[in-house]
């Protein structure tokens, strides 16, 4: 067996800080519990600020002191991201949450051979919980409690012979404060008292004498860590749908802030799809809002954003881009004080592997992802695909339609097969007998002398008429003969006249539809 | 071994190679033209800027060539798989709607394209055309730069092309060529005329002006080497057959026809008015169920 013990020494600052909006997070911050400090980061604990001294004095020793509440639920909720993150590397993961040692234990002796050894697994692992943005201090041994116990007494146990010897192991447990023992924290006082600095001190007194005077639990403990008694662990389980809810700090008036907020919940969604070994199809971001008075009905209580991705990603970074683009369109109905992110489902599989030199595969990929953001962006209907349809109505011979950005990156492979089967033929004789430019509107022309005008000149009539006529069974009959025309200075314009007078349109039926381009 | 590592990506070269600095370019598939570009070809990795009077005078004929190419072309080298399909081309705002038909007439596969466009303003969804016509020209174009600015830093499209009506700045242009240095295709900006006398970061510009029906004239305004005085002549794929007095004839007849038609139209309408009006005035000589 071999053990991973991870220690969060600053979980409850850090879990506080992935609340606060972007302009918030340089001050130095400390949590208070019952109006005294309970924990203080570096920057607040160089002005002065330790724990156990009272709101005031903190206050009066550093005025732009940010401070929160300490929440048992707030750091829970970032410890089981952690664990999640954790499960991504062995499916046996149990944790401990208890304020002040909280910490994860991991038995990685069937993974080692996979992940290549353990000093790349332990790599892997800080890689895989960067992005969470904790302080670590990982320490590794044969038993769970004694990695615990480890990491949290020091930082640089994380490879060595304890991590395989039980002997090693035990001599650096001789050697461990007393104070690292849970069981034994209320009694400090008195073990100090005896004269207990180390464990080994603390294991030469009589068992049983220790046994009435404090707890069993101190020397099961003990036991525990040293191996000679087992331990029963409560095993970590994903759970099958993602639901995270962080209360920001201040309320978020910009969707920058909300932003904020959502990349620590994107960041969590990502872990947890990583322990599924899947990928995220879509997800859904939730913004509470703040009533404006109490019984105020008009503002909704949240605004729901629904991000599908035409291709699951498990990619942190670019969620958050599309994410970004999204909410800049979002109007906010009100400030947004709590964000919960959901996601139902996963897609098994790993992403594909990325390609280091341009391949065909790579480009769909990236046409899709580039057509996403766009649409994300600007709106869905403004990224069209032009498909063809068989009809002589030249304004219905071309239909815009909404990018599908799945397809936009294999459009290409596809088209290209079906090209010859779908296309219309050109022309007959080789020209070109079509405009590329459609007006969207055909534009009334002006008719002097019998001859049509167009921007104060007469157009020349060089070929036609062509006729088209269709339609009569959808109600949009069109009759029209058509020209091609040349402008002053030789551009060609196509034109048409009404075959039979519309008494309803402007003009003398000469009308301007297109510009061969 | 790979012994032309290039083939692969133009940044790449063997440590024992010299770096070579070819231009890549896409053929225009004018030879005339080709001569006088450098790289013989519309270049990849560096915007094209295309002047235009007016939209209509020949320009998607003058590209359809390069356009065909990069749709067909094979980006993965010799030794990639099997090629299926080409890559695709992303228009942004352009002036007029597109019809599929003459893009296949040009050898041009529509569903390869992509049409973007920027979003109308706020709170105007019902502006008529004219007045968001006007809008665009006045607001700037954040819209449309930003999602060029996108497509060509992601170098997966195989080409580009944006029409960019309003003014642009120059800074916005030097941001525009130094994302397209990413982007392995050719890369198209069309303006308006007036653009001329402003300095633009494009590497290759050229003004378009109608050489009559068919043909285009190309006055090259800047280019990697010496400057070109005379403009080119292009013949364009034609869009009238016939000879130009037949062209004349035909047209005249068709003309006449017209006329005659309508004239034909107004004496019925005319007609029918009339009797309307005397069973109107004589209801006893009208039709008899009038009563």
């Amino acid at each position: 067996m071999l053990w991973i013990g991870l220690h969060l020494p600053q979980l409850s600052l850090e879990s506080f800080a992935s609340t606060l909006g972007p302009h918030q997070a340089d001050r130095p911050l400390a949590l208070i519990e019952e109006h005294r400090v309970v924990q203080a980061d570096a920057a607040a604990r160089e002005r002065g600020v330790r724990p156990g001294i009272k709101r005031v004095t903190a206050l009066a020793l550093a005025p732009d002191l940010l401070m929160g509440q300490a929440d048992y639920r707030r750091d829970a909720e970032a410890l089981q991201a952690v664990a999640h993150a954790a499960l991504a590397f062995t499916p046996s993961v149990s944790c401990n949450d208890e304020p002040g040692r909280a910490g994860l234990r991991l038995e990685v002796q069937a993974s080692l051979r996979y992940f290549g050894g353990l000093p790349a697994l332990l790599q892997r692992l800080k890689e895989a919980l960067a992005p969470l943005g904790h302080q670590l201090q990982i320490a590794t041994a044969p038993t769970a409690l004694g990695a615990a116990l480890l990491a949290q007494w020091r930082s640089d146990l994380a490879l060595g012979p304890h991590s395989t010897d039980l002997l090693q192991l035990r001599r650096w447990l001789d050697e461990a404060p007393v104070w690292l023992l849970g069981p034994g924290r209320e009694h400090w006082e008195a073990l100090q008292g005896m004269g207990l600095r180390n464990l080994s001190d603390l294991r030469k007194l009589p068992r049983s004498g220790v046994a009435r005077r404090f707890s069993p639990e101190l020397l099961n403990e003990l036991d525990r860590a040293r191996g000679d008694m087992p331990e029963p662990h409560a095993w970590i389980t994903l759970p099958p749908r993602f639901d995270s809810r962080l209360e920001l700090f201040a309320r978020a008036d910009t969707s920058e802030q909300v932003l904020a907020g959502a990349r620590m919940l994107l960041a969590r969604l990502v872990a947890w799809a990583q322990a599924g070994h899947g990928r995220i199809p879509g997800f859904r971001l939730s913004m509470h809002h703040e009533q404006r008075h109490r019984s105020d009905t008009s503002t909704t209580a949240s605004t729901e954003l629904a991000v599908a991705l035409a291709e699951p990603a498990a990619d942190a970074g670019y969620l958050q881009q599309l994410l970004a683009e999204r909410l800049g369109r979002l109007p906010l109905a009100a400030p947004a004080l709590e964000l919960s992110l959901h996601c139902d489902s996963l897609v098994p599989g790993a992403a594909p592997n990325a390609e280091l030199f341009p391949t065909r595969a790579s480009e769909g990929t990236g046409l899709t992802r580039l057509v996403e953001r766009l649409q994300a962006r600007l709106g869905r209907e403004q990224v069209c695909s032009l498909r063809p349809v068989a009809d002589h109505r030249p304004e219905r011979a071309t239909v815009a339609e909404p990018a599908d950005a799945a397809a936009a990156g294999k459009a290409t492979t596809l088209a290209a097969l079906d090209s010859r089967l779908l296309l219309p033929a050109p022309s007959i004789d080789g020209r070109v007998s079509r405009p590329v430019w459609l007006l969207p509107e055909p534009l009334p022309l002006a008719e002097r002398a019998g001859q049509p005008w167009f921007e104060g000149r007469p157009l020349q009539l060089l070929a036609g008429p062509e006729r088209i006529e269709s339609g009569w069974w959808d109600g949009d009959l069109v009759t029209r003969d058509y020209f091609i025309a040349s402008q002053h200075d030789g551009a060609l314009l196509w034109l048409f006249c009404e075959r039979v007078p519309q008494p309803k349109s402007q003009g003398n039926g000469w009308f301007l539809h297109g510009r061969f381009a | 071994m790979l012994h032309s590592p290039e083939v692969l990506h133009p940044s790449l070269w063997r440590a024992d190679q010299l770096g070579s600095g070819r231009q890549i370019a896409t053929s225009s598939g004018f030879a005339s033209l080709d001569a006088e570009l450098p790289g013989d070809g519309w270049p990849h990795r560096a915007l094209t800027e295309l002047l235009l009077p007016h939209p209509g005078l020949g320009e998607l004929r003058l590209l359809a060539p390069a356009l065909v190419a990069v749709a067909r072309v094979d980006a993965g080298g010799p030794a990639a798989a099997p090629v299926l399909g080409g890559r695709s081309v992303m228009l942004f705002d352009p002036p007029a709607d597109l019809y599929a038909s003459a893009l296949a007439q040009l050898g041009v596969d529509a569903r390869q394209w992509l049409v973007v466009r920027g979003r109308t303003p706020h709170g105007r969804p019902a502006a008529s055309a004219a007045r968001q016509g006007l809008l665009r020209q006045l607001l700037p174009q954040a819209d449309v730069l930003w999602a060029l600015e996108q497509a060509l830093k992601s170098g997966h499209v195989g080409a580009v092309i944006a029409w960019l009506a309003a003014p642009v700045k120059a800074d916005a242009l030097r941001r525009l060529q130094l994302a397209a240095q990413a982007h392995d295709g050719p890369a198209f900006i069309i303006r308006d005329l007036d653009a001329r006398q402003r300095p633009s970061a494009a590497p290759l510009r050229l003004a378009l002006q109608c050489g009559g029906t068919d043909a285009l004239l190309l006055h090259v305004l800047k280019r990697r080497g010496p400057p070109l005085l005379r403009p080119l002549q292009l013949v364009l794929p034609p869009v009238l057959s016939a000879e130009p007095e037949e062209r004349a004839q035909g047209s005249r007849a068709a003309l006449a026809q017209v006329q005659a038609r309508r004239a034909a139209f107004a004496r019925r309408r005319i007609g029918m008015a009339a009797a309307a009006q005397q069973a109107a005035a004589h209801p006893a000589l009208g039709f008899g169920w009038s009563r």
